[in-house]
């Protein structure tokens, strides 16, 4: 190298110059492009710092502290005479094209796509071989020492305003974490740009200093246009304002359900407390729970998404089950009316057919077991008692008997009954229609209701007591609905402190007619008034009737007296006929339930006798 | 030594841009003439996505901004000009005597010559007048606005190659720029603003030429 041969002091200094030159151009690239080496604000960086070290002199230039990849450069000091090729490489994730996808791989697994922003060119290029001058070395050098000054200074303003200074500073200042990153690679040679490549890209050269025997260079080539790129912070967890976060204990926890995923990791309480509570009743077959089955599993995968507002943007599903979201919904709106409707008490009735009050078994059964999840579902906050057979249906049945005066539920009352108690007769009156098929029925159901009751203290008038019978009859044909009737019924005397007590056939309100509020309940017309206790009487005497008829027919001798009756008492004065027939099948029941009235009456009388109370019934009969 | 001048692209700016762009202007001269041991400064400026560098020393922030105070004082008295910032580098020459003065005389070498036009435009009216640009019926504020940040777009622009027309020029002009002084840190300048008459530019201008000397000066 002639810089080395000579022997010239000033050649050495030179040498010095063009190699501090490559170390604080390459220090001053690495410092405006690289943000790992130096993570810290630079604004007011330097103004604090009074320490100047020995490499911030050099032209006079405070740069701060050498990155440690420079020492790993020193090299340069040895061959100042190989370029320095300074690759700016900005490094992306690769993407695909759904952002879920993005979300499932992490950003590891991602081939990274490198793409060189900037190739800094420095170097030092002799082409002619010259003899220093001795005379003008000096003042050279200082000349060359001036221009190289100025040559960084412009340097390092025109890095700021190339494109890539301003991703430098978007990874350098924020603190969320991006998609992509700049590294850089130093090597005295480089692979030259493709033809595509070497399109999109410009070149700017700056003057270079004449350093004898040669000159400094320096030159980049550059994207001019980095918005090609899709430079842009990983967003997966932005945060936001969620609004009905599952927290509140007023928004409903089944909508926040999805955020629950999350919220496993993030322990979110009243979720967690729901899920357990959810996930009992859901694993009965129905067709609304399945939809929330299908849900869960991917609201998980929505939670890696990160947004809540996975299901909050999707709209209320009336169409089930299309999305997950769409399904919760679902869930939402089927469990939701039960929830609303409990809490009117009366609507219960007019339900989605899963909650539609059939005369099944199962069906006081089905509210209550769905009533603690709707129960938990509505409030969080609040504990519901969970109401068992006086809510739902078994409500309807009692709480018009002690609200309404009317007595719009009472099953028609026996005929007997009727008979019995010449002021009951307004009662039953407009019920008795009913009670004529029913009472051809009551025989048939009389052993079997009988036996539920065998346990029961029942507090019931003789013709009360048949006309309970009969209503029940009439009302239904569950036993369970009677079963639960008669103990409401039971439970209601018992706060009565009355007298009489209802046959364990009648499980109906009917019973109130021996007590005062049963005087209340007298209303024939209300009774018919009622759409369920006419539906059931309609039900029941048309099953009534069939079988009836049936009854009359296979029994021969028998068959033209009902068949008279029947059709008697379905024309003519519905007392009558209604006695006739009730009376047809009455002798067989209502001797036994006359004798078992008589027992609980005394019963009745005795414990009514210690406490020193009057017997209503007395009064009444 | 001669005097290298350098005219800047012109920049048409509103009342409130001024600061910001003569303060990155001048800021960007003074740093590429501070040869002396400097701290860079990065500012990032508000109504731009520029960066420019500062040289860090507190003189000179405070002489540009006094001096950027003047030129607004001015602009306001005078609104609707052209305008023309010089920033001179000189050289404190040892008195001499000359047909003149005795005086120090100061010799630019290096002039930079800022054109401004600042306009004031009007604000959006909430009552269109007669249109008779376009048929549809646009909005005024919506128009204005947008044609406001046009000509910010347009501005940064300019202000972006003003930026690369000081740098291109400080590399391609070296050989005037005086020696480095160890104590030194930047070359003595002067900032030029238009005065209160109308004919103070071309006072201001030849007030320089007395001060400067010959133009063909060599050094």
């Amino acid at each position: 190298m002639d810089l080395h041969n000579n022997s010239h002091p000033e050649s050495g200094r030179l040498e010095q110059i063009i190699s501090q030159f490559l170390l604080k151009s390459l220090h001053i690239i690495l410092d405006s492009r690289i943000p790992s080496l130096h993570p810290h604000d630079r604004s007011g960086d330097f103004q604090s710092s009074s320490r100047v070290r020995k490499s911030d002199k050099w032209f006079n230039l405070v740069l701060g502290d050498r990155p440690a990849a420079l020492d790993n450069l020193n090299f340069w000091q040895r061959n100042v005479m190989d370029p320095m090729i300074i690759d700016i490489i900005l490094v992306r994730r690769g993407t695909t094209s759904s952002s879920v996808d993005d979300l499932y791989s992490s950003m590891a697994d991602r081939t990274p796509i490198e793409t060189v922003m900037e190739r800094w060119i420095v170097q030092y290029n002799t082409q002619r071989v010259m003899a220093p001058q001795t005379g003008e070395s000096s003042a050279s050098c200082k000349k060359i020492y001036k221009k190289s000054t100025i040559l960084l200074r412009s340097l390092y303003s025109q890095l700021r305003l190339l494109p890539a200074h301003r991703i430098f500073r978007q990874l350098s200042s924020s603190s969320q974490t991006y998609n992509f990153d700049i590294i850089y690679k130093v090597s005295s040679f480089c692979e030259p740009f493709s033809w595509s490549e070497e399109e999109m890209m410009k070149e700017y050269s700056f003057m270079p200093v004449e350093a004898l025997p040669g000159h400094l260079s320096l030159s980049v080539t550059f994207r001019p246009s980095l918005s090609d790129f899709n430079l842009e912070p990983l967003a997966t967890f932005p945060p936001k304002i969620i609004t009905d976060y599952v927290g509140s204990p007023t928004t409903d926890p089944l909508r926040s359900f999805p955020s629950s995923d999350r919220g496993d990791r993030a322990t979110s309480f009243p979720l967690k407390g729901i899920r357990p509570l959810i996930s009992t009743p859901f694993q009965r077959p129905h067709s609304w729970t399945s939809g929330f089955h299908r849900a869960a599993p991917f609201m998980a995968n929505q939670s890696l998404g990160g947004s809540p507002p996975a299901y909050r943007t999707s709209p209320m599903p009336y169409n089930f089950p299309h999305t997950p979201s769409g399904t919760y919904g679902h869930r939402i709106q089927s469990c939701r009316p039960p929830t609303h409707q409990r809490a009117t008490g009366n609507d219960e009735y007019e339900l989605s057919p899963p909650f539609s009050p059939s005369m099944s078994p199962s069906t006081p059964t089905y509210f209550s077991s769905g009533s603690p999840l709707q129960t938990r579902i509505t409030s969080e906050t609040a504990p519901v008692t969970i109401p068992f057979p006086k809510s739902g249906r078994s409500s309807r049945y009692l709480s018009p008997n002690f609200s309404d005066p009317s007595k719009n539920s009472l099953p028609p009352l026996s005929p007997k009954s009727t008979r019995h108690d010449p002021s009951s007769q307004e009662s039953p009156s407009g019920i008795r229609s009913i009670r004529k098929p029913e009472a051809l029925r009551a025989g048939e159901l009389n052993s079997g209701i009988a036996s539920h009751y065998s346990g029961h203290k029942i507090l019931k008038d003789g013709k009360d007591d048949s006309g309970r019978f009969s209503g029940l009859l009439s009302s239904s044909g569950s036993p369970h609905i009677g079963f639960s009737r008669s103990s409401s019924r039971l439970s209601f005397q018992d706060d009565l402190d009355d007298g009489d007590f209802s046959c364990p056939f009648d499980v109906d309100d009917v019973d109130t007619s021996d007590s005062p509020n049963s005087q209340k309940l007298d209303g024939k017309k209300n009774l018919e008034s009622t759409p369920h206790s006419l539906l059931m009487g309609k039900q029941s005497q048309d099953a009534a009737v069939g079988v009836l008829v049936h009854m009359l027919r296979t029994a021969l001798p028998l068959q033209q007296d009902p068949s008279c009756y029947s059709s008697h008492s379905l024309r003519t004065d519905l007392d009558e006929g209604v006695a006739t027939a009730s009376g047809f099948f009455m002798p067989r029941k209502t001797a036994d339930a006359l004798e078992e009235l008589r027992s609980y009456r005394e019963m009745k009388d005795l414990l009514l006798s210690k406490s020193g109370t009057r017997v209503a019934s007395k009064e009444e009969a | 030594m001669n005097c290298e001048v350098c005219q800047l692209k012109e920049l048409e700016v509103e009342h409130f841009e001024i600061r910001e762009v003569l303060r990155c202007i001048l800021h960007t001269i003074v740093f590429h003439r501070a040869l002396g041991l400097v701290r860079p400064k990065d500012i990032d400026l508000e109504l731009f996505d520029i960066t420019y560098v500062q040289c860090g020393d507190i003189e000179v922030e405070k002489k540009i901004d006094e001096k950027i105070e003047q030129f607004v004082s001015w602009v306001e008295k005078h609104p609707n000009k052209k305008s023309e910032i010089c920033l001179s580098f000189y050289e404190v020459k040892s008195k001499h005597p000359s047909w003149f003065t005795n005086k120090i005389e100061r010799l630019d070498w290096e002039q930079w010559h800022i054109n401004l036009n600042v306009t004031q435009h009007p604000k959006p009216k909430a009552h269109s007048g007669k249109s008779h640009h376009s048929k549809i019926v646009v909005d005024p504020g919506e128009s204005a606005s947008e044609e406001r940040s046009v000509r910010r777009a347009s501005l940064e622009v300019s202000l972006r190659e003003v930026l690369f027309q000081i740098i291109k020029f400080v590399n391609e002009k070296k050989d005037h720029v005086p020696p480095i002084t160890e104590s030194v840190i930047y070359f003595p300048y002067e900032i030029h603003i238009p005065s209160s008459s109308d004919s103070a530019f071309g006072m201001d201008m030849l007030k320089r030429i007395i001060q400067t000397g010959h133009p063909t000066m060599l050094s």
